[in-house]
């Protein structure tokens, strides 16, 4: 017995759930984005025409599929953590045959999945409807697939942590998209003063949207060097947080 | 042939030395909570395979903390836990476990097939065969014309009874049955308790914790009373009875939480 079955049927579990509720989980923060790209980049689109040489209906979606996909692996992760304490159903996957290290995967598999369906289906709409081309494609599955440990990890942690709800979404209310907003999914930071410039610099979401810019587009504020860097420097830590919590059993097992 | 012929004698050897381990063992089985409560101390308990063993206690006493430590929900203090001659925590000793806890945990995203087809697949079980068994069970436990309803949407009765068919799911060795029927009407009792006793005949190992005298008495071979994390009887009911000098097992429980307190 080495746990492999079960790890597969948590992780069709949790692509199950996102399946089920496909309105909520992937239709709506689609639909939600696809306004932002066609809101913002008609209307704004007119007035400032160009950012670095491209487009401002392309510059923008790079930045709005990263703020989709983020907000996704980590709600959804919070969410489906939360829930099997809440009802408790967390205690058939935590006495199953499975080490702690399958069960960490397994519940990560949702959010990365979410996320991909949800970036995926923007990415398929978006090359039609304003053109943005893909320039780097391994460049852009490299910092997509670091960037969804990272925010699906974190919303594993936060929904081991979470004593209610509100909890969960205070985080993503609070933290991750006030951070997405300033993290230049709208603009190029090298047109802020100092020092909003350098501030800049310190959010790792500016990493990530700046790595999957280049991804699209070929260039972008910083390295994507830089960007793969600072992003897996935040992922790691997150996922053995993740890895920790499960195997320690700290606040999933009293 | 040799070769061939010496491994499956190494294997029966093996089988037969399992079988002869006690379904559970606990030695020395320590859990102080995060706040300080003492729910199990320095706890002994041995349940010999093929036995049908009930727990009986206030509430608070421990039983669901020493059914905790056995499934690996909860971080032990100090001691070991054995399963057929396995720690607790190996992911064998696991597979031989079934649980059906006392408050409902249902999945609420999966229809009553999903539940018992996604832990099965959860405890090792292929698809195929996972299949076949959740519709045997839907069968068993009269579930066929709720098959595909999600686990929020069945009555009472119909979650208990699937609670204890994901149980059984993976053909456990030893089912722990957290106060299977508090809360249940008569009818759905003696059904759950038909249910039990078939499966007891069948060379299950069987922990019940009731807060119901009579069925403790109707159902279990031995019963060890509990209180405030301690085992303070154990005995058959008959036992149990001369032990104390009383002719009915209610009589007993009061006498020894009274001694113990």
């Amino acid at each position: 017995m080495s746990g492999a079955t079960g790890l597969k049927w948590l992780s069709k579990r949790e692509t199950l759930r996102v399946s089920k509720l496909w309105t909520q989980t992937i239709l709506a923060p689609v639909i939600s984005s696809l306004l932002f790209i066609l809101v913002f980049g008609l209307s704004l689109g007119g007035r400032i025409k160009h950012i670095e040489g491209v487009d401002y209906d392309i510059f923008i979606v790079p930045g709005l599929i990263t703020m989709a996909m983020v907000q996704a692996a980590y709600s959804n992760n919070a969410s489906t953590i939360f829930q099997a304490r809440f009802d408790r159903y967390v205690n058939d996957v935590l006495s199953a045959p499975m080490h702690p290290w399958q069960m960490t995967l397994g519940f990560n598999v949702g959010g990365i999945f979410r996320a991909l369906a949800i970036g995926a289906s923007l990415a398929v709409l978006a090359v039609p409807l304003v053109g943005v081309p893909v320039e780097r494609p391994f460049a852009l599955v490299a910092i997509v697939m670091l960037g969804l440990v990272l925010f699906s990890a974190l919303g594993l942690v936060v929904g081991i942590y979470a004593e209610q709800w509100d909890h969960t979404t205070f985080i993503q209310n609070i933290v991750i998209l006030p951070l997405a907003f300033v993290g230049g999914v709208f603009y190029s930071v090298s047109i802020l003063p100092s020092p909003w410039h350098e501030l800049s610099h310190v959010n790792p979401i500016f990493y990530l949207v700046n790595g999957l810019r280049f991804g699209f587009l070929g260039h972008s504020d910083v390295s994507i060097w830089l960007s793969l860097a600072v992003t897996a420097a935040f992922a790691i830590p997150a996922y053995l947080w993740a890895q920790y919590l499960f195997t320690s059993g700290r606040r999933l097992k009293p | 042939m040799c070769a061939s012929a010496c491994l499956a004698a190494v294997a029966n050897f093996e089988g037969v030395f399992k079988d002869t381990a006690p379904a559970l063992e606990l030695r020395g089985l320590t859990k102080r909570y995060d706040d300080g409560t003492l729910a199990l101390e320095n706890f002994d308990l041995e349940i010999p395979a093929g036995s049908f063993f009930g727990l009986l206690g206030p509430n608070g006493a421990g039983k669901t903390t020493l059914i905790s430590a056995v499934c690996n929900l909860i971080r032990v203090t100090s001691g070991d836990v054995l399963v057929f001659g396995e720690p607790a925590d190996t992911l064998v000793a696991r597979s031989w476990i079934g649980l059906a806890e006392q408050d409902i945990n249902l999945d609420r995203f999966l229809t009553v097939r999903e539940t018992l087809v996604y832990h099965g697949g959860y405890f090792g079980m292929e698809g195929d065969e996972a299949e076949a068994r959740a519709e045997e069970m839907i069968d068993v436990f009269g579930l066929r014309p709720k098959r595909d309803v999600r686990a929020p949407r069945l009555s009472g009765g119909q979650r208990r009874r699937l609670l204890l068919a994901r149980a059984l799911m993976h053909r456990p060795r030893l089912v722990i049955l957290d106060e299977p029927t508090a809360g249940v009407d008569y009818e759905l009792r003696l059904e759950l308790w038909r249910y039990i006793r078939r499966l007891h005949s069948e060379g299950t190992t069987i922990l019940l914790t009731t807060h119901y005298l009579d069925e403790a008495e109707e159902l279990c071979e031995e019963i060890g009373l509990i209180r405030g994390g301690r085992l303070i009887a154990r005995d058959t009911a008959a036992g149990l009875r001369d032990h104390f000098g009383v002719d009915r097992l209610t009589d007993v429980y009061v006498k020894a939480m009274e001694v113990s307190s």
